[in-house]
């Protein structure tokens, strides 16, 4: 089994008259066990020309996961800090991702089309996006055909 | 403004045949700006323990309670030790995935808000002192033989899951959450109101116009794994 740890820092000394400071470290586990995640898609980069919205994990056709714990990982690279990636879960919008964000969360995938994540870009003049999941699913793969 | 800043990182020596490790650190500012957030709900702890299955889900944060479209964010984070333990996370009815004990989530979040049901009540006729107008638990009596008198002791009550606001003898009430309430049933009628005219005076007061809302379609939602206790971190930092 793999070992993958992450974490999360969120400080601030102004947000409150006292300063805040949360930090978190967890390990990627597989659904109700210690048994690390040992899959992933990689950590991939992409520069997007359209608005148009992908599917940055396509689900294979007659997959689901739905009962797996996998971990999603997307981020806006963009400088530009009107520039923002919509990213929606099936037929809702989880929110936007302006320069710089990034978002972790956990993803259980049910079947195709269902509950795919999806990034809409804000604009067509080009942005870099990273994303990367590391699951223990079964038939996804970061090239399949979404159709 | 606030400077918070929010820091990920990734690490791995056997995830793949090389290793893999990578931080990410950014400031949280408000939508489209370089202005930081500067509220918060606060970091919060909330514990899950019921019996009953069909109650056991709760809203951890509402978008009425965020600005629609805002670069708001979600801490949240599962504070169980028993590896099987998790909170599936829902926004509105999608299912995101779970959180298994010790895991945790930031994500963005839109916060798309409903509309908040609203109608407009008019003192009308002629009031007496001791008549009555009941609505949402709260039992308002007249002091005065003066409509404006007795439409301004409406507006002065806290109505539990309303708002109001006075003009003359014209009280305007509104939802303080966005959702299909029922109690708004037409431009001209409501549920729930108990008019009492002590002196049959015809003191009435009729719904003049009313607009029945609609659900917020972004609430977070977290439903536990087991009904015995559960407790959960979270933050939420909005516009």
């Amino acid at each position: 089994m793999a070992t993958t740890t992450n974490s999360l820092t969120l400080t601030s000394t102004d947000l409150f008259d006292d300063s805040l400071s949360i930090s978190n470290t967890s390990t990627c586990y597989k659904a109700g066990t210690t048994i690390g995640l040992d899959q992933t898609t990689g950590l991939t980069r992409t520069y997007v020309t359209a608005t148009t919205q992908f599917d940055p994990f396509p689900v294979v056709k007659g997959a689901t996961n739905a009962a797996e714990n996998g971990k999603v990982y997307i981020a806006n690279l963009s400088e530009e800090i009107t520039e923002f990636i919509t990213v929606g879960i099936g037929d809702a919008v989880i929110g936007k991702l302006y320069a710089g964000d990034f978002l972790w969360m956990p993803w259980s995938p049910k079947l195709q089309h269902v509950n795919d994540i999806e990034i809409t870009p804000s604009v067509a003049t080009g942005m870099h996006i990273e994303f990367m999941a590391i699951h223990n699913y079964a038939n996804i793969y970061p090239d399949s055909a979404d159709s | 403004m606030a400077t918070t800043i929010a820091t990920i990182s990734l690490a791995s020596s056997d995830l793949t045949s090389n290793s893999l490790g990578f931080t990410a650190t950014n400031p949280l500012y408000t939508a489209g700006s370089a202005t930081g957030l500067s509220l918060t709900s606060g970091l919060a702890k909330t514990n899950f323990t019921s019996t009953d299955p069909a109650s056991r889900s709760k809203i951890i944060y509402r978008a009425d309670n965020a600005a629609t479209s805002g670069a708001n964010k979600v801490y949240l984070r599962n504070m169980s030790t028993t590896p099987a333990e998790f909170f599936t996370v829902y926004i509105d009815q999608e299912e995101m995935g779970r959180l298994y004990a010790g895991d945790w989530a930031f994500f963005p979040w839109s916060a798309t808000q409903g509309t908040l049901e609203t109608f407009v009540v008019t003192a009308t006729g002629t009031v007496a002192v001791g008549d009555s107008w009941t609505f949402d638990g709260i039992t308002t009596t007249s002091t005065s033989a003066a409509l404006n008198t007795f439409a301004q002791q409406v507006d002065n009550e806290h109505y539990p899951n309303w708002t109001t606001s006075i003009s003359g003898a014209v009280v305007t009430f509104t939802a303080r959450q966005a959702g299909v309430n029922g109690v708004v049933t037409a431009s001209d009628a409501i549920t729930g109101d108990t008019l009492v005219d002590l002196a049959d005076s015809n003191f009435t007061m009729p719904i003049t116009s009313g607009a029945a809302g609609t659900r917020s379609e972004s609430d977070i939602v977290l439903l536990p794994s087991v009904a015995t206790t559960m407790d959960l971190e979270h933050m939420l930092l909005h516009e």
